[in-house]
């Protein structure tokens, strides 16, 4: 079987703009003005209606997020960057929401790099700007000299380097757990058509199985039988019958193309790939774009 | 139609651009509706509770202060009482004394006055006496003179006897 990992797929494209030249809509745009209405009516939402008495469970989430959100600022920056608060709280909620889009099967935008490095470059800024803002122009020049001025390439390109490192970790990890998400579900699907389609050929085999996972079941059910003989039951009836659901005159075809093993299985391993990756992505982005800027105002 | 990709790694400088743009409008909406209406609420919490504490303060500086007045009122009430009672004490016993004064003046006006009297008496019953007494002695003498004493010749003599008669007795 074959399978296809692509970048965003282009929606329209216009042609002679100028500065660009040719443009493409893409998924990412799209995917990206989704999130955005998706964070901000979520904003809006938590932020309606709070009074200083508090009460609800909705202001107590709003609160709980923003005090969480200062604290972490606070934490990595201390108390002189609260002007910052509202970019990384944007990074990481457009991150995090970004990431999570593909576990609904939508194209999450923080899969084409694009995303990643337009941020990364905005940090960026902050941190020349506060690279010269606390060195001066002298200083900054100088910094790319240190220890000694046969070290100016090698700064040069760690200057560099940050920007691209930052965009590209995010990336990758996004873009690895899209790409083995698919590449799970590809081959449970393999899997699948190959195990229904081996049991489903012969009638006895799936009529064995059916009846083998009944009889477990039905012995299972005694007082102190083992655990095993349930869950191998189950196993074999569900095999069994779904194998013979196939060979049914009108679903037959379309049970025979549909891939079981993608239900269910690939939710496990998203848990991870999706999930896990998807959270701890955006803190870390956040907490090297917070460290950054701090080095880089040279405060200890 | 077949769809068209991107490639999987690349650089779009329009999505580029638009990423930047759209991560600004992101801050801005995020801080509009979220950030500064939660930190509005805490800050007014912060204030409430802040006013709450000074009200609480002065309200005990000025339980205290009550406090002390109605201390030192009680204490002056107290003084006072103690100085009414202790004054009325006085004038009470200074009133019976006063009146145990009056009253022993009394008696002994009442009991000197009785005592005149009795004196009075007694001098006016000695008086009857005499007279009685010398009339007696003159019948008795006319008697025994046989003759008729001239009262007013001799009335010197008998008033002499009736002396030595109420001396001796």
């Amino acid at each position: 079987m074959d399978i296809e990992i692509n970048g965003a797929r282009i929606l329209f494209s216009f042609s002679d703009v100028p500065l660009f030249g040719t443009i493409h809509i893409t998924q990412t745009l799209l995917m990206s003005w989704i999130v955005m209405a998706l964070v901000t009516g979520a904003c809006i939402w938590l932020g309606h209606g709070l009074t200083v008495e508090g009460g609800t469970r909705r202001q107590a989430l709003a609160e709980l997020a923003v005090t969480k959100l200062m604290d972490f600022v606070h934490g990595n920056m201390g108390k002189n960057f609260d002007k910052y608060i509202p970019l990384v709280g944007a990074i990481f909620v457009t991150s995090i929401v970004s990431n999570l889009m593909g576990l609904f099967g939508m194209w999450s935008p923080t899969a084409d790099l694009s995303t990643e490095l337009a941020w990364a470059l905005v940090v960026f800024v902050l941190i020349t700007y506060y690279k010269l803002k606390s060195g001066g122009l002298k200083g900054y020049l100088r910094s790319f000299l240190d220890p000694i001025f046969l070290f100016a390439p090698l700064n040069v390109i760690s200057e560099f380097a940050t920007p691209v490192s930052m965009a590209c970790r995010h990336f990758g990890n996004i873009l690895s757990g899209t790409v083995i998400g698919g590449l799970i579900y590809a081959a449970l699907a393999a899997a699948s058509y190959a195990l229904f389609g081996a049991v489903g050929s012969s009638l006895i085999v799936s009529g064995v199985l059916v009846v083998a996972g009944a009889a477990l079941l039905l012995r299972a059910r005694a007082a102190n039988a083992p655990k095993w003989q349930k869950i191998v039951g189950i196993l074999c009836l569900v095999v069994g019958g779904l194998a013979l659901l196939t060979r049914l005159p009108v679903v037959g075809a379309f049970a025979a193309s549909f891939p079981f093993l993608d239900v269910g299985l690939p939710a496990v391993t998203s848990l991870y790939f999706d999930w896990f990756s998807g959270c701890i992505q955006a803190f870390i982005f956040c907490t090297l774009t917070t460290i950054f800027i701090k080095q880089a105002a040279g405060e200890e | 139609m077949s769809a068209i990709y991107q490639s999987l790694v690349t650089i779009d400088p329009f999505t580029l651009v638009c990423t930047i743009c759209n991560l600004f409008i992101q801050v801005y909406l995020f801080k509009r509706f979220l950030l500064d209406k939660v930190l509005a609420v805490l800050d007014a919490r912060k204030a409430a509770a802040g006013q709450e504490i000074t009200a609480a303060k002065a309200a005990r500086a000025e339980a205290e202060r009550v406090k002390t007045e109605y201390e030192q009122n009680m204490a002056q009430a107290k003084a006072q009482a103690n100085e009414i009672v202790a004054s009325a004490q006085k004038t009470a016993t200074a009133r019976s004394e006063q009146l145990l004064g009056e009253a022993r003046l009394q008696a002994a006006q009442i009991k000197q006055k009785a005592e005149n009297d009795v004196a009075l008496e007694k001098k006016k019953a000695v008086n009857d006496l005499k007279n009685e007494i010398g009339g007696i002695a003159m019948q008795i003498a006319t008697k025994v003179v046989e003759r008729e004493i001239q009262e007013t010749d001799h009335r010197a003599l008998i008033d002499e006897f009736i002396q030595n008669v109420g001396d001796a007795s």
